[in-house]
């Protein structure tokens, strides 16, 4: 969908819980992502690109909704209007020793 | 490359019983899970089902966990535990971490069955240990006999935050208080008067606005919230809590249909960012499937219905059975899986007000605001009625896809019709015999046999217990009424269990004749 | 809004961004048209962040050296956001005698073109990055180049050009280019005809069918590349690496997160359309990694993710006026290794666009270089 990153939202206001930190892993907290905002990351790809907010251990399992929640008040829309980020391998953290220790399919019995 | 006709991507109620299906029908079948045992959430739940016969009805949860790995061994299924699937890539590869190896296996058919997982909401403080999820605490205490903490606050009274409430208190914790940003309970009513009855208060239109402590919870901040969901100045409360539960929904596990490139959509009907599948559970991309929580939050018996959709699904596609076993088989699974979802928790209803129940009765509005039915709004309910000696009085008054109790009467007492979401009647012509198969079977605990006319002046109330340890015949202590508040003195009369009653207790308490319609729970004297 | 604009860029990569704010700084309207949803969706997010000279041809060369030079020191400043710039050198590791052979003729070359760059033996890499396996017998070592955050020095242009004034329009899919009176002039898209005196196509490799719109074509190939992150760990070095045997490269960032580049040898046989990571070649970037780094096999893998690149048929950028199509200027075929060179090519690029005297000469990189032989 066409969208023109000239959209006017308003100067960043300050708010009283922006020192919330919602992204737990990476320690990113509200006013971060409402500023990220403000700078033009109006996607959630260019927030997580931006800020590294769901790029930690937890693989954002814990705080895409929240993110989206703020993004999409941040810009006035509603959350389901934000395309969440991609989805990508590994499905969860898995060590370079054992990624290197890839046996292929055709060990198996 | 190892190739197997179904990969199945988690052991829970739809991975296992979709597996099931399709291993029956001749599919060489594998179920990779990550958790090191089976059955997904399934033995976290301690509570019985509720529904039909063919939803596994009144039948525990862990139990119906239990069944469902016999039938896997015995129909051949291959379940993998401890293996990560790490991603679903092209040609319906995957790549597993198992052990410290990472494997490769195919499939030609993939059915994602990876459940939920849990929301969180942020406050001040909320980082703090001691806030935890709903489910991470029943994982505490139902799998590894760990108490989350002493004094719990519960935020969110959906389905999960009154359940979960209900097995801290079995476990021994205080429940201090349920809270709820919404104006009404989100769960079932009998789940909440469950809990109510043992004097844990609601907090409607309350959220939280800080956990207190430096190093782990100490305490918590509640407040009222105006129209804007704002906090409302001078409404704060404190209370002393250790551990604060989050109940605030599920957001569906769908990482890995997003990966593989089928067509996904946020619904907010199904709780979040899903896979679009058709009616067998097929995504975008043609056999690959999706069952369950993965594909839209529900409750573990509808997961299982369409689990099993999915397998009769692949065990088509892949030559397995015919056009015509298969339409049989789904004519058969469909109806079981609308009944579900229909009545006042349909998702077709989320968002909705509802004022009536179906049979055009109004529904109680303390239970929706407190937790409990009040006394003038009780007798408007089929199931309540004054009778003659021992008799059912039924406190089910909602519409929920749910039936046992029909069955459980022998006399055929208790009425519900093909409509499995009506309210239980009860038949006024048919004589109770006092058996309590109704009571147990009740899963949401609101059967309660009353009999008026036990003694002079003196009544008893049969009432569900599952609290250990049970009190002695002849115990003295307190009833409760629904608000969880002591009505009069009590004595235990008579403790029923039975192999029937599965775990569920009957009390039999003598109280004073006036009280018979308010005592709904008993408390021992300390 | 009105659809005209001084300048139209066709790419909201770190190519198009660096050049709209180039331009917005000089005061020029720029309107960038970007066909995906973010900012930034090609190779600029899926590099391994190297700001290096070393390796480089040297009809590139140039543009790289002025660029660390002059730039990248100063990004921060400029830009107003960190972009996690360190010039603390790059180590091109070598583990056999045929490795370090082909280290010493790249070697040679740089120091041609004047490059500050040597052989250093195995021994003299482990007193630079001390967490060198026992088995790297040689490197190349290049102490000027560096690296920066792909991620946020494509967003950092974004953000200070949208500030300067540049419009962006992102989901905006060009299907053509058209010429009006004998000029490019007009950029169509699904929905919106936009018109530019100037026209760029910085559009990776998206840039060719729209270049063909106007009978021009680039001989490049997409190929898929794919780049991994490690979890954050405490900060180990800073240097850029590399291998003569091209199975990855990467480095620590700021964050404390490894990001490196993968090679399984498979890119060019990607299946086209669908951007996916392969099923293997993570596993292979980890063998590799581990064969020079084996104190990195506790860390663990949060995310790898591929993305296209532009392979132009020399292996060198496309940067460049199209004098046939007056207005129209293109600036694709970057390689994967366009990120280093970016903040440079966005200067010349605004230069060319405003018809101002060009810092440096451009006319190895011309559009009609390509020869049949």
């Amino acid at each position: 969908m066409a969208k023109d990153r000239t959209k006017e939202i308003g100067a960043f206001a300050a708010a009283p819980d922006d020192n919330l930190i919602i992204c737990r892993c990476e320690e990113i907290t509200k006013g971060e992502i409402r500023s990220a905002v403000h700078d033009g990351m109006f996607t959630l790809t260019e927030i997580r690109r931006y800020l590294r907010t769901g790029m930690g251990l937890c693989q954002g399992q814990t705080c895409s909704r929240l993110v989206k929640a703020i993004v999409a008040s941040e810009l006035g829309v509603t959350p389901s209007e934000l395309e969440p980020a991609a989805s990508r391998a590994p499905m969860r953290p898995i060590e370079m020793r054992i990624l290197a220790r890839d046996l292929g399919g055709d060990q198996h019995e | 490359m190892k190739r197997y006709d179904l990969i199945v991507i988690g052991a829970g109620p739809a991975g296992l019983s979709a597996s099931i299906e399709a291993a029956k029908r001749g599919l060489a079948v594998a179920v990779f899970d990550e958790n090191a045992k089976p059955g997904g959430q399934l033995f976290k739940q301690i509570h019985k089902f509720f529904g039909a016969k063919e939803h596994k009805a009144k039948i525990r949860g862990f139990r119906i966990g239990e069944d469902l790995l016999a039938q896997a061994a015995e129909t051949g299924v291959e379940v993998v535990l401890n293996a990560v699937v790490i991603g679903l890539f092209p040609e319906k590869e995957i790549t597993v971490k198992i052990g410290s190896d990472v494997r490769h296996f195919k499939a030609d058919t993939i059915i994602i069955a990876t459940g939920a997982s849990e929301n969180m909401v942020p406050f001040e403080g909320w980082t703090l240990p001691g806030v935890i999820g709903a489910g991470a605490a029943q994982t505490m205490m139902n799998l590894h006999g760990v108490l989350p903490g002493k004094r719990v606050l519960m935020l969110g009274s959906g389905n999960v935050g009154l359940v979960v409430s209900y097995q801290l208190l079995q476990a021994g914790c205080e429940v201090v208080a349920v809270c709820d940003m919404a104006p009404r309970v989100g769960g079932y009513g009998v789940h909440a008067a469950k809990i109510a009855r043992c004097g844990v208060p609601f907090y409607m239109e309350h959220t939280i606005v800080k956990a207190e402590g430096s190093v782990q919870v100490t305490g918590v901040t509640i407040g009222r919230v105006g129209a804007d969901r704002q906090v409302i100045p001078g409404t704060e409360k404190h209370l002393a809590v250790d551990t604060i539960c989050l109940a605030v929904g599920l957001s569906p596990m769908s990482q890995l249909a997003d990966m593989a490139y089928c067509a996904m959509e946020d619904n907010p009907r199904k709780a979040g960012y899903v896979p679009v599948v058709d009616e067998f559970g097929e995504t975008s991309v043609p056999g690959i499937f999706a069952a369950g929580d993965v594909s839209g939050i529900e409750e573990a018996s509808s997961a299982m219905i369409e689990g099993r959709i999915a397998g009769v699904a692949a065990a088509y596609r892949l030559g397995f059975i015919d056009k015509t076993a298969l339409n049989a088989q789904v004519q058969e699974l469909k109806p079981a899986l609308s009944s579900l979802r229909q009545g006042m928790f349909a998702p077709e209803s989320r968002g909705k007000t509802i004022t009536k129940t179906e049979e055009g009765c109004a529904i109680s509005e303390n239970l929706l605001r407190v937790g409990f039915i009040a006394e003038d709004e009780i007798s408007r309910y089929p199931g309540v009625t004054k009778q003659k000696g021992v008799h059912p009085v039924i406190e089910c008054t909602q519409n929920i896809p749910c039936n046992p109790c029909q069955d459980a009467c022998p006399k055929k007492c208790i009425r519900i019709g093909s409509q499995i979401t009506a309210l239980p009647v009860v038949d006024e012509s048919e004589t109770c015999i006092d058996c309590g198969m109704c009571v147990a079977s009740c899963s949401g605990q609101a059967i309660f046999l009353v009999n008026e006319d036990f003694a002079e002046d003196y009544a008893t109330v049969t009432l569900p217990y599952e609290f250990l340890p049970l009190p002695p015949e002849g115990d003295k202590g307190f009833a409760l009424g629904r608000d969880g508040q002591k009505v009069c003195t009590a004595e235990v009369v008579q403790v029923r269990s039975a192999p029937a009653f599965d775990k569920t207790h009957l009390l039999t308490i003598k109280v004073p004749r006036d009280m018979a319609m308010k005592a709904r729970f008993y408390k021992a004297e300390v | 809004m009105s659809n005209h604009a001084e300048v139209l860029i066709i790419g909201a990569g770190i190519i198009g961004c660096a050049t709209a704010y180039y331009l917005a700084k000089k005061g020029i309207s720029v309107l960038v048209l970007e066909g995906s949803d973010s900012i930034g969706d090609g190779g600029s997010s899926r590099n391994g962040g190297g700001v290096r000279q070393s390796g480089r041809d040297p009809r590139e060369l140039p543009i790289v050296m002025y660029g660390i030079r002059h730039i990248w020191p100063n990004l921060k400043d400029e830009l107003g956001v960190d972009v996690e710039y360190y010039q603390e050198g790059n180590l091109r590791l070598g583990k056999t005698e045929a490795h370090l052979k082909i280290l010493e003729v790249l070697t040679q070359r740089s120091v041609q073109c004047g490059l500050d760059v040597k052989m250093i033996s195995g021994v003299e890499a482990r007193e630079i990055c001390p967490y060198l396996s026992d088995s790297v017998l040689g490197a190349s070592w290049c102490p000027t180049d560096g690296h920066a955050n792909p991620l946020l020095a494509t967003l950092a242009f974004y953000r200070r050009a949208r500030q300067l004034g540049a419009r962006f329009i992102t989901g905006e899919k060009v299907a053509e280019i058209r010429k009006l009176q004998g000029a490019a002039r007009q950029v169509v898209t699904q929905n919106n005809v936009f018109e530019g005196d100037r026209i760029i196509v910085a559009a990776g490799m998206e840039s060719r069918p729209i270049l063909n719109t106007v009978g021009i074509d680039v001989p490049m190939t997409p190929l898929l590349l794919e780049t991994l992150v490690t979890e954050a760990v405490e900060p180990m070095f800073y240097q850029m690496l590399g291998t003569a045997a091209a199975d990855f490269y990467g480095h620590q960032s700021t964050h404390g997160s490894f990001v490196f580049g993968t090679n399984s040898g498979l890119e060019p046989y990607a299946k086209p359309g669908k951007t996916v990571s392969s099923s293997v070649s993570a596993s292979a970037a980890c063998r590799g990694i581990l064969s020079y780094f084996p104190v990195l096999a506790d860390l663990k893998i949060i995310r790898t993710w591929a993305g296209w690149i532009d392979s132009c048929a020399d292996h060198v950028p496309v940067i460049s006026p199209v004098e046939e199509v007056p207005g129209l200027i293109v600036a694709c075929g970057f390689t994967g290794h366009g990120f280093g060179i970016a903040p440079p090519v966005g200067m010349l690029l605004s230069e060319l666009a405003t018809g101002s005297e060009l810092t440096l000469d451009l006319s190895d990189l011309r559009y009609d270089r390509f020869k049949a032989r």
